[in-house]
């Protein structure tokens, strides 16, 4: 993901190291006075090699790794891996650990919107609105860590089910967080649709057309604010999403503002949810006993991350360790609008622009191209791996 | 010498500093600094090695900050500190002091312009286009109570506003805001703080300075800070006589400007530029034309 910008212009980089972006990721935007005429993107800053590291672990010590992959939505990754192997293997979940599963994920995306509103006000210089959501989201944060113990990586997923239970006492203060957050978020959907200088800075910047979003793959809230229906969680079902289904929410805007409206939308539609999983939480058993042992064969496994699709490939040789596991983030897919519609803005729109599509640099490094010079050359897997043997006989 | 001299414009700065910080906090919802954090802040940074970048001129790049400094100071002599008399006081001394205070921008803005950093040049460019921005405003809106006064003198139109405050803050209603609103354009404060938006281009013009220079910037604005608010409240709010006629007109309109900083989001340059050449100019201009009008007729209340 290099695109060359051309020389002799006023090039302004941000990144890796920057102000306005919390993880690394380089960005150059060539600029006559205020208004970008080039971006480009380089990523690949903390590739961290996961994908093979994998393949020298069980599938449960897998399952710890991948919750690593990301901060933000470590629980879907999870999730996604525990779905495919369970399909590898052929385990029948029971009802309860879906939803359950179901409901982890759920409150994972409201911390995860929260998260990304605060952080989008504050590249657009509203510290006010960022510091009142952060404060709000620890209302979730504190329920996570109520449920499972931990803050971020909460762990809840095994193969074949999950660890914890939601007994009435956690129902309760689930819905005690539920009926405080959705005045607070009916408030800050006035806010981002009503404050004049907001939308001064978000309506009618980024704009991307529904063929645009479809030509460019667009995933998630960012292709949904273009008015593209497309939800995995409504396309194809998964854990339990067919007995609880999902409205999708959609707005035809499809600039920033729309985003800000779309993913506060969203959280509405999934206070919703939480409560009716817990109004109808299935009983039963937590989780049903897997062999260490995956039957061989090929898998994937599509879940819907708080950032849109995420995509995972497992393929198994019948040992107790992936022969191969291939990780597609939701933020990859969105990368290519961010470089498509920037030209033309103002240089001040960029890390809002850059925000827009809620970014997760460290989630999607899953390969590094380095250009030393004419050193540069692209090896196959098989020649890959022949000279890392060579490499190591030496 | 100290009350109310130099130091004490210095020492009343950081107090300020620490004020407008801490009442921005707690309307953010966060605990805000300690009272002494912006006094460590200057040790902290005074005491820092400073890095010169390649490509500059260094006597500008030492002499900038120096000058920043003194001519904000010297603002400090011309106009009714802590509701004492000015130290100097001469026919026209409101035109050399507003001069002056626009001297810390213009030395922020060819700092910015003297090192090769694209995001000093950047800031820099913004810097100016800002200045030239609400100047033109703040000037008129600052030239009303003078033009109701009939002096250039920064001393009497502070007796004339004391004698009749009543005629200039309601007659001169708009005034006030363009020139509170101009104050904070001129301190680079939220939502006008386009010249070092941080998420865009790091520190703006101030991005290569680090130790001694970035201090005395800083501890110029912070001067600056008092001396507008001093000027604005002596001008609209119907004069500073004693030291404590100052503490609660500066501190009111400090609260104000901490509510103006947090209520919105920051403005584009362009927005800026136009926010001022639309709305602040013209209510500047209705506001001159408002007090020709009263002088003619001789309105009070």
């Amino acid at each position: 993901m290099d695109n060359q910008v051309e020389a002799r212009k006023f090039i302004v980089p941000i990144g890796p190291q920057h102000p306005a972006l919390k993880e690394p990721g380089h960005f150059e935007f060539s600029v006559e006075g205020e208004v970008v005429t080039g971006a480009s993107v380089r990523l690949g800053y903390v590739h961290r090699g996961i994908e093979k590291a994998a393949e020298s672990r069980n599938w449960t010590q897998n399952l710890y790794l991948f919750e690593r992959i990301c901060g933000i939505c470590s629980h879907v990754h999870a999730t996604a891996l525990t779905l495919g192997v369970e399909k590898l293997a052929n385990l029948q979940v029971p009802p309860r650990a879906q939803a359950i599963r179901t409901l982890m994920g759920e409150l994972e995306r409201i911390h995860s919107h929260l998260l990304w509103l605060g952080v989008a006000a504050h590249e657009g210089g509203f510290d006010t609105l960022f510091m009142y959501s952060w404060r709000d989201r620890e209302t979730v944060m504190d329920l996570l860590e109520s449920i499972s113990g931990n803050r971020v990586h909460y762990s809840a997923n095994i193969i074949g089910g999950v660890k914890f239970d939601i007994d009435d006492q956690r129902k309760d203060a689930i819905l005690r967080g539920m009926d405080f957050l959705e005045p607070r978020t009916r408030h800050y959907l006035d806010v981002v649709t009503g404050d004049r200088t907001f939308i001064a800075r978000t309506r009618g910047i980024g704009g991307m057309t529904r063929e645009q979003a479809e030509l460019l793959g667009a995933v998630g809230p960012t292709a949904r604010a273009s008015g593209v229906t497309r939800d995995v969680r409504v396309d194809s079902p998964y854990a339990a999403y067919p007995d609880f289904p999902v409205n999708v929410v959609t707005d035809e805007g499809g600039d920033l503002a729309a985003r800000f409206v779309v993913r506060i939308k969203e959280l509405f539609e999934t206070y919703r949810l939480v409560r009716e999983i817990l109004a109808k939480l299935p009983p039963g058993e937590l989780a049903v006993r897997a062999l260490r042992r995956v039957p061989a064969g090929e898998t994937v496994s599509r879940v819907e991350a708080p950032r849109g699709e995420l995509f995972y490939f497992l393929k198994s040789a019948g040992a107790d360790k992936p022969d191969r596991v291939k990780v597609r983030t939701p933020s990859l897919c969105n990368w290519a609008t961010v470089t498509q519609v920037a030209v033309g803005h103002k240089l001040a729109d960029m890390p809002m622009l850059l925000s827009g599509i809620d970014p997760c640099f460290s989630c999607n490094d899953r390969l590094v191209r380095v250009n030393r010079g004419r050193d540069s050359e692209l090896m196959s897997w098989e020649a890959l791996r022949r000279y890392g043997i060579e490499y190591y006989q030496k | 010498m100290f009350f109310p001299g130099g130091l004490f414009v210095i020492a009343a700065g950081l107090v300020y500093e620490w004020i407008d910080r801490k009442l921005v906090a707690r309307l953010q919802n966060r605990v805000g600094p300690r009272w002494f954090q912006p006094l460590a802040d200057l040790v902290k940074l005074l005491a820092k090695e400073e890095i010169t970048p390649e490509g500059v001129n260094r006597s500008l790049f030492y002499l900038l900050p120096v000058v920043a400094l003194a001519a904000a100071l010297c603002t400090a002599l011309y106009i009714p500190m802590a509701g004492f008399a000015p130290s100097y006081s001469f026919r026209g001394d409101l035109i050399v002091a507003l001069y002056m205070l626009s001297v810390l921008t213009i030395c922020m803005g060819v700092a910015g312009a003297n090192t090769l950093d694209r995001f000093s040049l950047l800031g820099a460019t913004r810097t100016l286009t800002q200045m030239f921005s609400y100047e033109a405003p703040f000037l008129l809106a600052l030239l009303g109570p003078a033009i109701a006064a009939g002096s250039w003198q920064i001393n009497e139109i502070n007796a004339y506003a004391h004698a009749h405050p009543w005629d200039i803050l309601v007659f001169q209603v708009f005034g006030l805001a363009v020139a509170l609103v101009g104050t904070m354009g001129k301190l680079e404060l939220p939502p006008f703080d386009a010249p070092e938006a941080e998420t865009e281009i790091v520190a703006g013009a101030m991005t290569e300075y680090s130790g001694r220079g970035y201090a005395l910037f800083r501890l110029g604005k912070n001067v600056e800070l008092i001396i507008a608010l001093t000027l604005v409240a002596s001008f609209y709010l119907g004069g500073i006589s004693n030291p404590l006629d100052f503490l609660l007109k500066t501190l009111g309109l400090l609260l104000i400007m901490a509510v103006l900083q947090s209520l919105f989001a920051r403005l584009r340059i362009d927005q800026t530029v136009g926010l001022w050449w639309r709305l602040g100019a013209l209510l500047a201009l209705v506001n001159i034309l408002v007090v020709f009008f009263i002088r003619m007729k001789g309105i009070h209340l």
